[in-house]
């Protein structure tokens, strides 16, 4: 489970960016502010994302969850940003396919091995787009949360 | 015999430690002796010694001359079952 982990200091609504350059950006300072990740960490996930792209298209809803190198990163944690409007994220495991990105989990990753089940859970919610379709229409952090709380309390 | 799968995404961080994972899973209740080499893309072609594929959720172009599954399925959600059944056709086949 990870609703427990999330900070409404890591949590955007109707966060307005044109490209995924700025969503990491603002984003991604957030984390930094916030002692989860190294002032690094932007620039190398622009850099990963370039290379090696994190758009998903789940069925027709478009998710990224960028994250980069351990090195970039001082503990594990979690930020996710609703954006106002889509932005365009090339898929994984593409060169040019693109998706229209409104939801974005961003991930600080820095013991994978230990962190298996984090990284499951998020994709547990992601995988489920029942929960993305109720995610994109929150209106503020603390329903983001309660979403997340009441799809992981329901098995 | 035990098999060697490379499991490899852009950093070994995030997709490849879930690709793994799910491997492992499949291979155990397959009753296939699995061993995961979990590497960066860049680290691939220095790892193939007895592999007998690679799983991958990056997009490689490159034939590393043993069969690539593409992994992002186990990420995504969608496509699990094709993305399986490729991965047991080629580990029961040897």
């Amino acid at each position: 489970m990870i609703w427990k982990e999330l900070k409404e200091q890591l949590i955007f609504t109707d966060l307005e960016a044109k490209t995924y350059e700025d969503v990491m950006d603002q984003v991604g300072e957030a984390l930094i502010k916030e002692g989860y990740c190294k002032d690094t960490y932007k620039e190398a996930l622009k850099a990963r994302e370039a290379e090696y792209p994190t758009g998903l298209d789940i069925d027709g809803l478009g998710v990224a969850i960028p994250h980069t190198d351990v090195s970039h990163v001082n503990k594990q944690g979690t930020a996710i940003a609703v954006l106002k409007d889509p932005v365009t994220f090339v898929q994984m495991g593409s060169d040019d396919e693109t998706t229209e990105v409104r939801l974005v989990f961003m991930l600080a990753v820095k013991e994978p091995s230990t962190q298996i089940d984090k990284l499951q859970a998020i994709l547990a919610i992601i995988q489920d787009k029942e929960t993305l379709e109720k995610l994109l229409e929150v209106k503020n952090k603390e329903e983001i949360i309660e979403i997340i709380k009441e799809k992981e309390e329901e098995n | 015999m035990k098999k060697k799968v490379i499991v490899a995404c852009g950093g070994a961080v995030a997709t490849s430690t879930i690709a793994a994972n799910k491997i492992v899973e499949l291979c155990k209740n397959n009753g296939i002796d699995v061993e995961i080499c979990q590497i960066r893309i860049s680290e691939i072609e220095s790892n193939l010694t007895g592999a007998s594929l690679i799983c991958t959720t990056s997009n490689v172009k490159r034939d590393y001359g043993i069969p690539l599954v593409k992994g992002m399925p186990f990420i995504s959600g969608i496509g699990v079952e094709k993305t399986e059944k490729a991965l047991l056709d080629v580990l029961k086949a040897e």
